[in-house]
């Protein structure tokens, strides 16, 4: 009897599991309060319930799938998710000025979604092999473009917050397959330099840092060559074209880098985010019994700013309670990554979590006041069907690797 | 398959790795979070529970457009506003309780608009949580009501605002244009470019053309309000952002000018004239006629109102000095005259068959003005007494293409590019037109007849025929018109006209036209626009007009050797540029030139005088 319940339940990560089904529990509770007042949204909670039974399925069909068919497939997933990206740029409807979604009968799709996983499984296919050295440039180039296809297709929905996903992603993926870590940074360097640009107006301390690395990476000629010229290109050209762009060029580029839809409005929320935030002092004003969250102020309370509903209710025990619960995940996910069976599935693992942490991050620092304010929603929690479903099929693929990690 | 061997490698120094950076995350995470409620849990809680912050919308003032003199043309002053403020503090319960059907009838009533419209901009105020403004520049007894029935009413009150002022009132609203409050399809398209509900934005003029540099950028700030609604303090934590005012302008316009022409066109019915610099193409005034008052869009128009003045027959909105196309008649004979000079078809002393009041061409009678006929006349001859005889000659000898050439080389029927919105192009028909409209030989060169005394087909805006004039005054160098001379401190940017081919850009071309455009004015049609002491050149014209009387119309330059001013006036269905439009041109020039003690008394000289004292001073019955 012991061996067939085994069987039943083959070596799931409970942590992980439980951590999120905590999460998805904590998200029904607080969709269901912040859409609790009479007006606009009352009542979402049952289709949340819905979409996170809906969840839990997808997450065991993905699980009881054995990882070799998505490598099998990758190529396929990236093209068909590759497709639906370009189908929304050019039939999506949109929603504050940005295409992100593609209408399917009654169904709202965001394809963005699939794209991070489809980018996950492709890259760590294209990392798995025997012979893998991502300190060659044929070894490292080609995930670089496999990255840059999504990256720029959903930058010009625009969406920069989930699009900044995918260079996470290829960073975290770089690493996990060997990439050393000078020469990653070195790599990052003309990031760094466009940063250090728009932060400081000046080039000098970049210049240094990318020396400095130079001398301690010591790469070969081609990353070389590539590194140097992307940091020319950017050191020289960006202040060149900047000064030389128009006004309203500027205020485009700076607002598509400041995507909160227009300044007041972001300003506004993040005060009234911070508010309710810091109000919930220790033990929070109870269940339902917040008062912030009723403001008209904080449109979406139940979507991206679900964070500070749960600070004002819960108070501290709540967000600190939310944090832990989100660490378990993401260390177990790590964890995961570090005893799987296979290459592909670690890649998969660490790919999986970097895209999760980066969310989850991105949100809680925007809710209060550390990030800038994006349309990212907290994994698990916020309302909303496809990202709940997106994060169930990530859920299944961790279980996926866990399941077969005593494989022979 | 087992993980390959880079992978492999070190795993478990890069996990330790991930693990750190995780861990480094979440702890920064908690750290802020301890902060913002543990630490600043006590301010944050009275804030919740007091807790009436909003943000305020900085309005950056509107830059102050002055003349080429530092005079003041439009600037932004004070005024009181009526808003509605929503209510972030209470519940959307309380917010939709002010909206109750007593409240909108009550509120709509006070300031005076529908209350659908209401309805809309108080639903926008509570989405947005910004204030929506009702109503602009409220006068006094609105604004005492308000504030008496301000416990009734929640949500409204009275909020300090600039507005947008013309000092001058008419003078050059068709120029200086107008700015409105911004619309509903304005915003969704213009959100990117920071526009806010309330916020002014250009219509027409230098308002619509410069309003990238005028409106400056909107600040905001948040502010904590107590229960009544008045400020206790700002927040200064986050997002506060301050106003950038827009940038001042300073234009060509030269207020003394504007007024003297605004003077002589005040009794137009419909008409244009603009005074161009001939030295750089500046435009000293501008004036269209019927006109309407750029204030009174700062306050807002009524539904009624604003019918009236774009739907209105005589449509006070046109622009017409560029906007407006007319044939220029006989004014457009010095393109023919400098076309027939600079290609050697004629001389100034050369002389075709006699006037005899008229000519016979194609089996047609093409009539001079004057039925008595001119007889035998050299070209300046011809066109001191613009007789059509003449010209009707020159023009067969010129030709179709020679003549257009040269027309569209001198700026004509096309935009001149002045940096005014919605300038209109004018026509200059060519043999494509004339196919296109008749059929390929559809049509005979006897409307090259009509061509080249400035009728047919040819249509310019007052503001080409002012272009032409100064570029006669020049001697061909190409102009630009342009009305922003400095944008804030800097020059504006105006790229150069290029020189097209066959233009006549030759003093010796254009000695014998200027010389009898002078004639015009000391002894010919142009009478009426002589000064005593100026040397002024000129030409009048008439043209046929299909629907109704003819229109008038004037050019000249002043002073003939060192040319300061090149006028263009045309009056609508006013009979003849001679006996309408020079007197008021000599009006305007005695204003300028003259010392103020040469000048008669009266304000504003009699038009009808003047014309006749012409009559007698030159024994010409009449203009064309």
């Amino acid at each position: 009897m012991p061996t067939r319940s085994r069987l039943r339940l083959p070596a799931l990560d409970m942590p992980l599991l439980l951590a999120a089904l905590a999460l998805v529990c904590l998200g029904l509770l607080t969709v269901y309060s912040a859409t609790s007042i009479p007006g606009a949204h009352q009542g979402l909670w049952t289709r949340q319930l819905a979409w996170a039974g809906i969840a839990v399925a997808v997450a065991w069909v993905v699980a009881s799938i054995h990882y070799r068919a998505y490598d099998a497939l990758a190529w396929p997933l990236y093209i068909i998710a590759m497709g639906l990206l370009v189908l929304v740029l050019l039939k999506g409807s949109s929603a504050m000025g940005a295409k992100r979604w593609l209408d399917l009968g009654p169904l709202h799709f965001q394809p963005s979604e699939l794209a991070k996983v489809a980018t996950v499984i492709l890259l760590a296919r294209c990392f798995d092999q025997e012979k893998i050295d991502l300190r060659r440039f044929k070894h490292w180039f080609p995930a670089l473009l496999i990255v840059l296809l999504p990256f720029a297709l959903v930058a010009k929905q625009p969406d920069l917050g989930t699009s900044l996903t995918f260079p996470v992603i290829l960073i975290a993926m770089y690493f996990w397959a060997g990439m050393p870590v000078g020469q990653l940074l070195l790599g990052l360097s003309p990031v760094f330099n466009a940063a250090l640009f728009f932060l400081t107006g000046g080039l000098w301390w970049s210049a240094g840092l990318v020396v400095v690395l130079l001398g301690a990476v010591r790469p070969r000629l081609a990353t070389l060559v590539v590194v140097v010229l992307l940091n020319f290109c950017v050191g020289y050209a960006l202040p060149h074209v900047w000064n030389h762009m128009h006004d309203y060029q500027k205020r485009r580029i700076v607002t598509f880098m400041n995507p909160g839809e227009d300044p007041y409005r972001a300003g506004y929320q993040i005060i009234q985010s911070r508010i309710a935030i810091g109000s919930g002092g220790f033990k929070g004003t109870g269940y339902l019994k917040g008062t912030q969250k009723g403001l008209a102020f904080l449109p979406m309370r139940h979507t991206d700013f679900i964070f500070s509903v749960v600070g004002e209710e819960w108070g501290l025990l709540g967000t600190a309670t939310v944090v832990l619960l989100y660490a378990l995940l993401v260390l177990r996910g790590f964890r995961l990554a570090l005893v799987a069976r296979s290459g592909f599935a670690s890649l998969v693992a660490v790919g999986v979590m970097s895209a999760l942490f980066y969310h989850i991050m991105v949100n809680i620092l925007m809710t209060i006041g550390w990030a800038p304010v994006t349309g990212l929603p907290l994994p698990f929690i916020s309302y909303g069907g496809t990202a709940l479903v997106a994060n169930g099929i990530q859920i299944g693929l961790l279980q996926n690797v866990a399941i077969r990690r005593m494989e022979l | 398959m087992l993980p390959s061997k880079p992978l492999r490698e070190r795993r478990h120094q890069r996990y330790r790795l991930l693990v750190a950076l995780t861990l480094t995350g979440f702890g920064l995470t908690l750290l802020g979070l301890v902060r913002l409620q543990i630490l600043d849990g006590g301010r944050y809680a009275g804030l919740a529970k007091e807790n009436r912050v909003r943000p305020e919308v900085l309005r950056a003032p509107r830059g102050t457009i002055y003349d080429r003199n530092g005079e003041l043309l439009a600037d932004s002053s004070p005024s009181f506003g009526i808003v509605f403020r929503p209510f972030p503090a209470e519940s959307t319960q309380r917010a939709l309780e002010a909206m109750s059907p007593a409240w909108l009838a009550r509120v709509s009533a006070l300031v005076e608009l529908d209350s659908a419209e209401v309805r809309s901009r108080v639903n926008f105020a509570n989405l947005s949580g910004q204030s929506a403004m009702l109503k602009h520049d409220a006068p006094f007894a609105i604004l005492a009501r308000v504030e008496e029935t301000r416990s009734e009413l929640p949500g409204i009150e009275v909020q300090l605002e600039p507005l947008r002022r013309y000092p001058h009132g008419t003078l050059a609203a068709h120029l200086l244009g107008y700015a409105g409050e911004i619309n509903g399809a304005e915003l969704d398209t213009l959100k990117d470019a920071g526009y806010q509900p309330g916020d002014l934005i250009g219509r027409t003029g230098v308002e619509r053309r410069y309003e990238d540099v005028l409106r400056g950028r909107d600040g905001v700030e948040y502010v904590v309000v107590n229960a009544r609604g008045r400020r206790v303090s700002t927040l200064k934590e986050s997002g506060e952002l301050a106003p950038v005012p827009g940038q001042d302008l300073v234009l060509t316009l030269d207020l003394k000018v504007q007024r003297a022409l605004e003077e002589v066109m005040a009794d137009v019915p419909r008409g244009a004239a603009v005074v161009l610099d001939p030295r750089d193409g500046g435009i000293l005034a501008m004036v269209s006629r019927p006109v309407y008052d750029p204030n009174e869009f700062s306050h807002g128009l009524t539904r009624a109102r604003w019918k009236q003045l774009s739907e209105g027959g005589a449509n006070p909105l046109l622009d017409r000095a560029i906007q407006g196309v007319y044939p220029p008649g006989s004014t457009f004979k010095i393109v023919t005259m400098s076309a027939a000079l600079s290609r050697g078809v004629a001389r100034a002393g050369t002389r075709f068959a006699p006037c005899l009041g008229g000519l016979n061409y194609g089996g047609r009678r093409f009539g001079c003005w004057d039925h008595r006929g001119h007889g035998s006349l050299d070209l300046i001859g011809a066109l001191q007494h613009s007789c059509d005889v003449y010209f009707y000659q020159l023009g067969l000898k010129l030709g179709l293409a020679r003549l257009e050439e040269t027309a569209k080389a001198l700026g004509l029927g096309a935009r001149t590019g002045v940096d005014l919105p919605q300038e209109a192009r004018g026509l200059i028909p060519d043999a494509a037109y004339y196919d296109k409209r008749w059929g390929a030989r559809g049509w005979r060169s006897g409307l090259l007849l009509n061509l080249a005394i400035g009728q047919g087909e040819l249509l310019l805006t007052p503001l080409q025929l002012a272009l032409m004039t100064a570029e006669a005054a020049m001697d061909g160098r190409p102009l630009r018109p342009h009305v922003v001379e400095r944008v804030g401190r800097a020059p504006a940017f105006r790229p150069a006209r290029p020189v097209q081919p066959g233009l006549p850009a030759d003093s010796a071309i254009w000695r014998p036209v200027k010389e009898g455009m002078e004639l015009v004015v000391a002894a010919g049609t142009g009478g009426a626009a002589r000064v005593p002491g100026l040397r002024v050149a000129g030409k009048t014209g008439t043209a046929q007009n299909p629907h109704g009387q003819d229109h008038a119309l004037f050019v000249c330059y002043a002073p003939v050797d060192s040319p300061r001013v090149a006028v263009a006036i045309v009056i609508e269905n006013a009979g003849h540029g001679g006996s309408v439009c020079a007197p008021r041109a000599g009006a305007m020039l005695r204003r300028l030139f003259l010392p103020d003690s040469l000048q008669r008394p009266a304000a504003r000289p009699a038009p009808r005088d003047s014309a006749r004292r012409a009559v007698v001073d030159t024994g010409v019955v009449d203009a064309d």
